[in-house]
């Protein structure tokens, strides 16, 4: 083990010293876009500019080049440039083709327009797009056309006109399939910006909302946004996120969890500090307690920081259902938490060490059970566990039908099966299954860093039982005091404890009795409604004067 | 400053219950009760006011050298050489307190649970988990106890509103019944546990408001006494003064014959969680008191590398003691003098009357 | 650089720790022991009998690995000079890790008993497996023989013999409390009686009219202790005559005779009593004076006169008042003339209000106690009737 851990070292610190000496990241980055045309101007002369695009686009099949004149002046050469599936066809053809190559002039009466003039009357009068700019970069082209604009050059002028015709088959919203909530609003986010845009402004109708956007990437050139409500969310935290972002250089952002390994606070923790959703309810709430969130483009899953420990144990429905109900779930939740770390341990450390823990008759139940059982518990615990897990591993990647065979086929066979051939005790199978379906309880996310640390509390337990549970148990917990997700304690409002914040952890206080934000969340602002809203019968309510 | 962080006062009086109640608890009450009987309790509060005299000594001596821990201004008082002297006194008695701590800690499970695992098994596990939280600085090591301690204190307490059903009020009676020599004997060894709030000093500085410092101090205290009384009185009522005191355990005797309805008993597995998440808890802040002090002593600008070699210190020193027998009796019997005549109010009154006819001639001049 | 050695190091420990599991017993390599059986030996060596859980007996559900009755456990017998030696005997015999966690019952037998507890309940108090929670019962007889008895309900005797203390109709005595009093010089401690006996019967099924009679624990009586050793045995009815002087509240039934035939009986049901022992001492006599109050319910009458009327109500309280001060008075004459200990703690009472004098009169209590004069007296009242106002099957009037 010191040999394999010494091995592991030498290997990291090998690769951090390749990485020194020719630095691969630098080198990388100029590789991609080498020549220097792209940082050159426009020119006026609508072949040279043609003919620098075609170079930069060489091999791209998918770009389509359409050059033709301009119906006011024959002399005028236009050209499209765009990438075919990327941009709305119908609007290319009907509203910049036929509208400059033929109903411009009819609408002018064959009015004579100057070459000079072209690209002002174009912008003013000829196009039929509401979302145009212009620019007059290389780069800026190259983008635009990246992004599945259109880009329009016109021969004389070094400016050209970018329409925002985008429009590309995309994944229609639906309900969300990794969060779904009895109450509650249906839909989530897809794979475009612009929708998951969208889709929190359609919530938080107001100014305040902030959607700053930056470019990430150096292949991909990924659009990312930040979102937050400004004077809600801490500035310290926004400008944190932001400083962060900047300073990642990669090649490419595929989806939201390159960006999250690359701005976390705590790189080797198993508990994440950043937390991961597709509901835009469940981003919007997270605004309007003062988060940050940071979309993707081309991924459902938005990313909200700061993210704390209790957001394991809030679900977006927490705030759509009556409290009372609520309340009695997050206690089944942390119930659920605790066991699917604890169970499997402290079972391991009660059956190989301290059998008087256990009353007499439940003794001699397990004693009944384990009798006869060929291997120690820690090996049945461990091969139960495994195999739960591959259980669950082959229901997640098989078609959904199969899925759910898989894992009526793995509980039923195998469980009864071996329980019957004697190979495991019942309670293993019982304290297994629970465990598995106590993770199941909580997040996807966060059920993976229990489940992993619930394997080392086993062999803790094994080792020593139950004080290497609890050794293990508390150094869980020193390592979480150490958490920060963005400045803020992992554990608070627990630890440091912040009595007010308390209405939203363990139990959910009713919403007439929530007044203030999260203390160390929000910034100035914690006054999120007002007082004395409780509700009353018309007889109870103190009576208006006059 | 080697330390960084602050602490709020919440998180101080957690810190400083920890310093002192998590070991006190189990196996005090068993020497109290040796010598005073089912007036046990009495002794106790004798206990409180002393522990109270040393808070308010140590207080007052960091009020007058706000921002200075003990190492520090010792050697500001008595001057360099005679300071550092004291410093290292301290800092053998910080270890050395450590290592009774670690060999308690240990005790309980090689008793009652583990025969056959050998102590240096348990030394090493506390001595590893406190030394995580150290390293990870004064912040860490509070906010695990500020976490730990009202989870512990609150399962303890609902321990034994379980017992209800085997008290008998009759066991604590009759009052005084062996006379008042007795009760001072029995209030000595509690009053050297009280006394370790003398290592509060430490972590004065690091209060984000240090006014409360004796509010801090003088909190703690009366919770670990009121917290003691009670326990000690419930395990009187419990089994009465003759068997609680032949255990060396009692507190763990006693939530073993908890047994409600049938089906709620042996419930002492959450003893020993408490007992451990405690335990380190108590490694915890006495193995920062030791390496912090010795970072000061040394005038290092940082304490982590320390982290390391006190803790090897530490295994070492835990191993002095050869087995249970003695250390209890040197509890018993060596510990109060040594630690409450020498450290806990022989030295610091020296600083403080020192401090005054320095300050006084200071004046003067 | 320090921090990766540290690392390694910590990997290293934790690996060893890992390799160690040194107090790792699984729990098929475990004899539960439930009930333990200790005998003096005419040759002065101890016997150290154990009823050792068979598990697959208990197996519950599908019952496909499970045993009869009979197989349910396995008594099995060692001796030695000793608890330990014998227990070290036992191990050659038994052929798992005999654990002692889960015992339920410490039976002593009578002879052992009479030679001095003292002489083995160290064992039981310094290890830490066997709980001091476990009943403490005194065989009438032998211990092995509790153990090797079967019972019909229960899977095991120690089970049985458990559930019936535990159900406190008599005193149940744990063995911290034998502990305790053994301890305490103001009382002298006491322990449940157990006795095998053959009752009840199981009608053989091949059989038709055959009923084998078992075997069986019966827990009733107490055990009478002078210091650690046997002194004598009070029967039921004088049990109840202690529980009543010592306070202790049980669940029981009063017999007493109808108010207006002597020949009939009406039976009630004790609700709760309280009793309270006040000591009095000039300096050379001592008094207690025994105050006993109880609330009961009337469940039921062999006559059929009316009994819910106030004053037939009044007659049968102060029936009842006299019944408990019979049942006390008779527990108290033989324990006090005839063994002189006193079980009922009335030494502690003594100390709790005379300190100073108690430290005087300590070491020769049981003396004083022969001496003292002990008056009882009981406040006896009827609380419920039942579902009747008038006797059921009665005639007409």
């Amino acid at each position: 083990m010191v040999g394999l851990g010494k091995a592991i070292k030498r290997l990291l610190r090998r690769g951090v010293k390749d990485g020194q000496s020719d630095n691969p990241i630098k080198k990388f980055r100029g590789t991609i876009l080498s020549s220097s045309s792209v940082d050159v101007p426009l020119s006026s002369d609508l072949e040279t500019n043609l003919q620098r695009l075609k170079s930069i686009f060489d091999k791209c099949s998918d770009v389509v080049f359409r050059e033709f004149v301009f119906a006011q002046n024959e002399q005028v050469k236009l050209a499209l440039i765009y990438i075919d599936g990327m941009v709305d066809k119908v609007q290319v053809s009907d509203q910049i083709m036929r509208a400059l190559a033929l109903e411009v002039a009819m609408a002018t009466g064959g009015q004579k327009i100057t070459k000079a003039h072209a690209l002002e009357f174009i912008r003013e009068r000829g196009l039929c797009i509401n979302q145009i700019s212009e620019t007059g970069k290389t780069q800026d082209v190259i983008h635009a056309i990246l992004s599945g604009d259109t880009v329009l050059l016109v021969d004389g002028h070094t400016t050209a006109i970018i329409n925002g015709v985008r429009g590309w088959e995309a994944r229609a919203i639906t309900e969300s399939q990794a969060e779904s909530t009895v109450r509650g609003p249906r839909e989530s986010f897809v794979e475009t910006l612009r929708v998951n845009t969208s889709l929190i402004r359609r919530k938080i109708k107001s100014p305040a909302l902030k959607i700053e956007t930056l470019r990430l990437g150096e292949v991909t050139d990924t659009d990312v946004a930040i979102a937050y409500v400004e004077s809600i969310a801490n500035e310290k935290v926004v400008a944190e996120v932001k400083t962060r972002l900047k300073k990642i250089r990669v090649d490419g952002i595929l989806e939201s969890g390159y960006i999250e390994e690359l701005i976390e606070d705590n790189p080797w923790s198993f508990f994440p500090t950043v937390n991961a959703t597709e509901r835009p309810d469940r981003v919007a709430g997270m605004l309007l307690e003062g988060r940050v969130a940071i979309l993707v483009d081309g991924t459902p899953f938005v990313m909200t920081v700061p993210s704390l420990f209790v957001e394991y144990l809030q679900s977006p429905e927490d705030y759509y259902e009556r409290f009372l109900f609520v309340s009695a779930v997050r206690l089944i939740r942390l119930l659920s938490l605790v066991l699917s770390l604890v169970l499997p341990g402290l079972y391991i450390a009660i059956v190989s060490f301290h059998h008087e823990l256990l009353p007499t008759a439940l003794l001699l139940s397990v004693a009944a059970q384990r009798e006869g059982v060929p291997y120690p518990v820690l090996v049945e615990m461990l091969v139960m566990e495994v195999l739960f897990e591959v259980l669950r591993e082959a229901g997640l990647r098989l078609p959904r039908p199969l899925g759910q065979a898989i894992s009526i086929v793995g509980a039923l066979v195998i469980g009864e099966a071996a329980v019957r051939a004697g190979l495991v005790a019942a309670a293993t199978v019982i304290v297994v299954a629970l465990t598995g379906i106590g993770s199941f309880v909580l997040s996807y996310r966060v059920s993976i860093a229990f489940r992993l640390l619930r394997f080392v509390l086993i062999l803790l337990s094994a080792a020593l039982g139950l004080m290497g549970l609890t050794s293990g148990m508390a150094v869980i917990m020193i390592h979480l005091c150490t958490l920060r997700s963005f400045g803020i304690p992992y554990l608070s409002p627990m630890i440091p404890l912040t009595t007010t914040d308390l209405k939203d952890v363990v139990v959910r206080a009713p919403w007439w009795a929530m007044f203030t934000r999260p203390r160390l969340i929000a910034g100035r602002r914690q006054t999120r409604l007002e007082p004395g809203l409780k509700p009353a019968s018309p007889e109870a309510r103190p009576k208006v004067e006059g | 400053m080697p330390e960084k962080g602050k602490i709020d006062t919440k998180q101080a009086i957690m810190l400083s219950i920890c310093l002192i109640l998590p070991t006190a608890m189990l196996s005090v009450p068993a020497v109290i009760i040796r010598h005073a009987r089912q007036d046990a309790w009495i002794s106790l509060i004798l206990s409180i006011f002393i522990g109270l005299l040393v808070a308010r000594l140590i207080v007052s001596l960091s009020f007058r050298f706000p921002d200075k821990t003990l190492f520090q201004y010792s050697e500001e008082i008595l001057g360099r050489v005679p300071g550092k002297i004291v410093g290292l006194l301290y800092l053998w008695w910080v270890l050395h307190s450590n290592a009774i701590a670690i060999d308690e800690f240990a005790s309980l499970p090689c008793v009652a649970l583990m025969p056959d695992t050998p102590f240096v098994a348990f030394f090493i596990i506390a001595i590893v988990v406190a030394g995580y939280a150290v390293r990870n600085g004064l912040e860490v090591l509070s906010r695990y106890i500020e976490l730990i301690t009202p989870i512990g204190l609150g399962l303890m307490v609902s321990l034994f509103c379980l017992l209800t059903t085997k008290v008998k009020f009759e066991r604590l009676l009759p009052v005084f019944d062996k006379g008042l020599v007795s009760i001072v004997k029995g209030a000595a060894m509690p009053s050297g546990w009280m006394g370790e709030i003398v290592l509060f000093s430490m972590f004065i500085p690091y209060l984000n408001k240090p006014r409360e410092a004796c509010r801090v101090a003088v909190l703690s205290i009366l919770i670990i006494g009121i917290f003691m009384v009670s326990v000690t009185v419930g395990i009187l009522l419990v089994f009465g003064p003759d068997v609680s005191s032949s255990w060396i355990f009692p507190v763990f005797m006693a939530i073993r014959a908890i047994s409600i309805a049938n089906f709620l008993e042996r419930v002492e597995s959450v003893v020993i969680g408490i007992w451990v998440f405690m335990g380190f808890a108590k490694i915890g802040v006495l193995y920062y008191a030791a390496v912090l002090g010795s970072a000061q002593w040394l005038g290092l600008k940082d304490y982590r590398p320390l982290v390391a070699p006190v803790g090897i210190v530490l295994l070492g020193l835990a191993f002095l003691c050869p087995n249970i027998i003695d250390l209890l009796d040197f509890l018993a019997r060596a510990f109060p003098p040594y630690a409450l005549i020498v450290f806990e109010l022989g030295i610091p009154l020296i600083l403080l009357g020192a401090s005054l006819i320095r300050g006084r001639r200071g004046e003067s001049s | 650089m320090i921090k990766k050695t540290a690392v390694v190091l910590m990997l290293a420990v934790l690996s060893s720790l890992l390799g160690g599991c040194w107090s790792r017993k699984e729990i098929s390599e475990l004899a539960i022991v439930l009930g333990v059986g200790v005998d003096l030996l005419p040759n002065d060596q101890i016997r150290l009998s154990v009823q050792i859980a068979q598990p697959g007996a208990f197996y519950g559900g599908g019952g496909a690995r499970g045993g009869g009755m009979q197989t349910a456990s396995w008594a099995v017998s060692a001796e030695g000079k000793t608890i330990d030696e014998a227990a070290r005997y036992l191990a050659m015999r038994v052929p798992r890790e005999i654990y002692w966690g889960h015992s339920m019952i410490l039976v002593i037998g009578e002879k052992m008993a009479r030679e001095g507890i003292g002489l083995i309940g160290d064992f039981f108090n310094r290890e830490k497996e066997p709980r001091e929670t476990m009943w403490l019962l005194v065989a009438e007889g032998e211990a092995r023989d509790v153990l090797e008895c079967g019972s019909i309900l229960e899977k095991t005797s120690a089970q049985a013999a458990a559930f019936l203390t535990r159900m406190k109709t008599g005193f149940a005595v744990e063995l911290r409390e034998f502990a305790e009093m053994l301890a305490s010089k103001g009382v002298q401690p006491v322990a449940t009686r157990v006795i095998v006996k053959e009752q009840g019967a199981v009608p053989c099924a091949a059989q038709e009219g055959v009923a084998t009679a078992y075997r069986q624990v019966e827990v009733s009586g107490l055990a009478i202790f002078k210091e650690d050793r046997l002194v004598g045995w009070l029967d039921d009815y004088e049990t109840r005559g202690f529980l009543w002087l010592k306070g202790e509240t049980f669940k029981g039934i009063i017999t007493v005779p109808s108010p207006g035939d002597a020949y009939k009986a009406v039976s009630l049901r004790l609700r709760q009593a309280q009793t309270k022992v006040v000591p009095e001492y000039d300096g050379e006599r001592i008094r207690f004076s025994v105050k006993i109050r109880t609330e009961a319910d009337m469940v039921e009458q062999q006559s059929f006169e009316d009994l819910a009327k106030p004053e037939k109500i009044k007659a049968l309280e102060s029936l009842m008042a006299e019944e408990i001060r019979a049942m006390a008075t008779t527990a108290l004459e033989k324990v006090q003339r005839g063994y002189g200990v006193d079980i009922f703690g009335f030494g502690d009472a003594f100390h709790r209000k005379y300190k100073e004098d108690w430290r005087r009169l300590k070491d020769r209590w049981d003396e004083e106690f022969i001496r003292a004069e002990v008056s009882v007296t009981v406040e006896a009242h009827i609380r419920e009737i039942g579902m009747l106002t008038r006797p059921a099957f009665s005639p007409e009037e």
